[in-house]
């Protein structure tokens, strides 16, 4: 691969505009997307929002979709940013294609308007409501003319889309395919408007991103996705490196010392083979919360010195679009690129204290290497370089074989008083059944295998916290969205169980969450194979966790699918082959 | 406010779900946060969702909450002092 991997097409939907050339037009006049909710149904009219300026019945006659099929707004923005994204690629017939995309709301914005009455009217049932976002990647897939490529769905949380572009890349370096649609797509929803706000961290006016006077995010919604392939002819740019790390501090909040968002960006410059001082322009991950602007700066610090590049967050532009974000920016960061631009960091006047002072936005910089940060709740931190020439990426070459050191499974609630062994009640005062037989059947296996510290936790699971997820959804419904609970809504994210596992064994390393229904496993022993065998890992702990409710059972009883376990935990311990 | 610090202790334990702790075991006049019971910022945020809904006492941020939520003694005399319900 000596020309690395090239990026051949892009697409984008969100707040400040619905292609690639409405994007490029608002950044560069300046023009914020965030303004008075107008398609999301919820009683706090006054949380200011990032909507992408379509309706649901726009987009659906836009992707020329039969009257009477409802298709859930993640799946139309997504298959939106994608349709673009191939327009510019060219022709990929006979291509082993890959479809990766990052998020976690997936169909959440029709389940939740109609969760209430699925639980009794059948006739509901014809609309999305399995609850796993791997659902939205397949509509997409379907509305693309990609349904004969490989589909998953990556969900790290707000990391999710580069987390994804990320696996595109470890699929083209191992030779998995031969192009990859790779991002993200993220709709807003009653859910997740409702939980950031009962973390106290959504502003009430435009954000201003590590600005003195910052007080939280704004939420966006959007999609975007690239292209990826190996040595292609008059590409727009190349993948120059990346990075995934995990903090493993808390689940919603950043260390003091970004110590996650430090070893993620070392990683990416690092694969790169480029110096700091070459990076001149970093898209930040930048949301407006205090922590997050604190955290990051002080990465930024620990990987640029004194001489930090042009730093601006857009997200006073789009929002804080959630597990989008990452291929959102990383579309911009390549916008800036081509015409020769930085994004203002908007609404900044005055730092904060120990925190970076970012750009107002440059016209006419040639940029040739810039970075993207993307981090997630749970910790999940990473980083992509991308640059204006070649950057030769190794091949990942099968070095050795994997083996499987230790299995544990936990499958009923009784066996959770095995946890005691480990974790205080203190310590576990907050999770749910899942996330507690997640961490035992994790615990034993690691303790079996002879480790503490596994190189990476890569989880795979369908639906993540279900019940814990299903009860912060009746709240929503029963009082009106107030009066909610932030510790059910902090463990709603899918990842938040690999995150739990990195955060108990102070797992700095790789991880990741992969959520493609029953084909989650798979993918997740494919990763833990690639990271083994390709020697860049010694110990992986690969997790399958999911759990079920009587509501959704009766869902899957009714529509004659098959009703999963109540709760299912198998923790893996993967090593080389001796 | 024994009474207030009684119904206090139990509405934390049930909120932040205390497994293995009475009302006996929380020292009313202790740290609620670091050290004493060892609470976090996610806590902070349960402890502001019993404010409003048993006493009607809106906290605009978690900052607003540091003062008030020191012990379960400082609580008690917040809550007696604002109380809507």
């Amino acid at each position: 691969m000596k020309e690395g991997i090239s990026v051949t097409g892009m697409g984008i939907i969100c707040a400040i505009g619905n292609d690639c050339a409405q994007v490029l037009d608002s950044l560069k006049q300046g023009r914020s997307g965030i303004r008075k909710m107008k398609y999301l149904e919820s009683v706090h009219r006054d949380i200011p929002v990032g909507e992408v300026m379509m309706s649901n019945a726009r987009m659906h006659s836009l992707l020329g979709i039969p009257e009477g099929e409802t298709v859930s707004r993640t799946s139309m923005m997504g298959a939106i940013a994608i349709r673009e994204a191939l327009s510019r690629a060219g022709d990929i017939s006979g291509k082993r294609v890959a479809l990766i995309s990052g998020t976690t709301v997936g169909d959440l914005d029709i389940t939740e308007k109609y969760f209430q009455r699925m639980k009794t009217d059948d006739s509901l049932l014809n609309l999305p409501h399995s609850n796993e976002c791997g659902t939205s990647t397949m509509e997409m897939a379907r509305l693309t003319g990609l349904s004969n490529a490989q589909v998953c769905t990556i969900s790290t949380a707000c990391s999710s889309a580069l987390n994804a572009i990320i696996l595109g890349c470890e699929m083209l370096r191992s030779g998995e395919a031969d192009v990859v649609v790779a991002g993200g797509s993220e709709s807003l929803s009653r859910f997740h408007l409702n939980g950031f706000n009962t973390l106290m961290i959504l502003d009430r006016a435009q954000c201003r991103p590590f600005d003195a006077s910052h007080a939280g995010l704004n939420l966006g919604e959007g999609a975007a996705f690239v292209v990826l392939t190996k040595d292609a002819r008059n590409p727009l740019c190349y993948i120059g490196g990346y990075g995934n790390r995990c903090d493993a501090y808390h689940q919603t909040a950043s260390s003091d010392d970004g110590e996650g968002a430090f070893l993620a960006m070392s990683e990416a410059l690092s694969l790169s083979g480029l110096k700091a001082s070459d990076i001149q322009y970093v898209n930040a991950h930048g949301t407006g919360t205090p922590n997050n602007d604190y955290s990051e700066s002080q990465a930024l610090r620990r990987v640029f010195g004194e001489n930090i590049p042009e730093v601006s967050s857009t997200k006073a532009f789009t929002g804080h679009t959630t597990s989008a974000s990452g291929s959102i920016e990383t579309v911009m960061c390549i916008l800036a690129m081509l015409h020769d631009f930085t994004p203002a960091n908007l609404g900044w006047k005055s730092p904060v204290e120990g925190g970076i002072v970012p750009t107002s936005g440059h016209i006419g910089v040639k940029l040739d290497n810039v970075m993207c940060n993307s981090f997630g709740f749970g910790g999940n931190d990473s980083s992509l370089v991308l640059c204006r020439e070649p950057r030769p990426l190794p091949e990942l070459v099968k070095a050795r074989n994997c083996t499987v050191a230790a299995c544990v499974t936990v499958t009923s609630a009784e066996e959770l008083s095995g946890l005691r062994e480990f974790i205080s009640p203190m310590e576990s005062r907050r999770m749910g059944k899942l996330m507690k037989a997640a961490l035992l059947a994790s615990l034993k296996a690691l303790q079996s295998a002879g480790l503490q510290t596994p190189d990476a936790i890569i989880s795979a699971t369908s639906r993540g916290m279900l019940e814990l997820s299903q009860q912060f959804m009746d709240n929503i419904d029963e009082g009106g969205e107030e009066l909610l609970s932030p510790t059910l809504f902090m463990q709603s994210t899918h990842n938040t169980l690999g995150s739990a596992v990195a955060i108990r064994t102070r797992c700095h390393g790789y991880n990741t969450t992969y959520s493609q229904g029953e084909e989650s496993e798979l993918w997740a022993l494919r990763d833990a194979e690639r990271l083994i065998r390709s020697s860049r890992a010694d110990s992986v702990l690969v997790g399958i966790f999911d759990e079920s409710t009587p509501a959704f059972d009766s869902f899957s009883q009714r529509t004659g699918t098959k009703v999963p376990a109540p709760l299912y935990a198998k923790a893996m311990i993967l090593t080389a082959e001796k | 406010m024994e009474e207030l610090v009684k119904q206090l202790k139990e509405q934390i334990i049930d909120a932040l779900n205390l497994e293995e702790i009475t009302p006996d075991d929380i020292d009313a006049a202790a740290p609620l946060f670091g050290e004493g019971l060892g609470l976090d910022s996610i806590d902070a945020l349960e402890l502001i969702v019993i404010l409003d809904k048993y006493y009607g006492i809106k906290l605009a941020s978690p900052a607003d909450g540091k003062a008030v939520f020191k012990s379960v003694n400082t609580i008690a005399e917040y809550v007696a002092a604002h109380r809507t319900k």
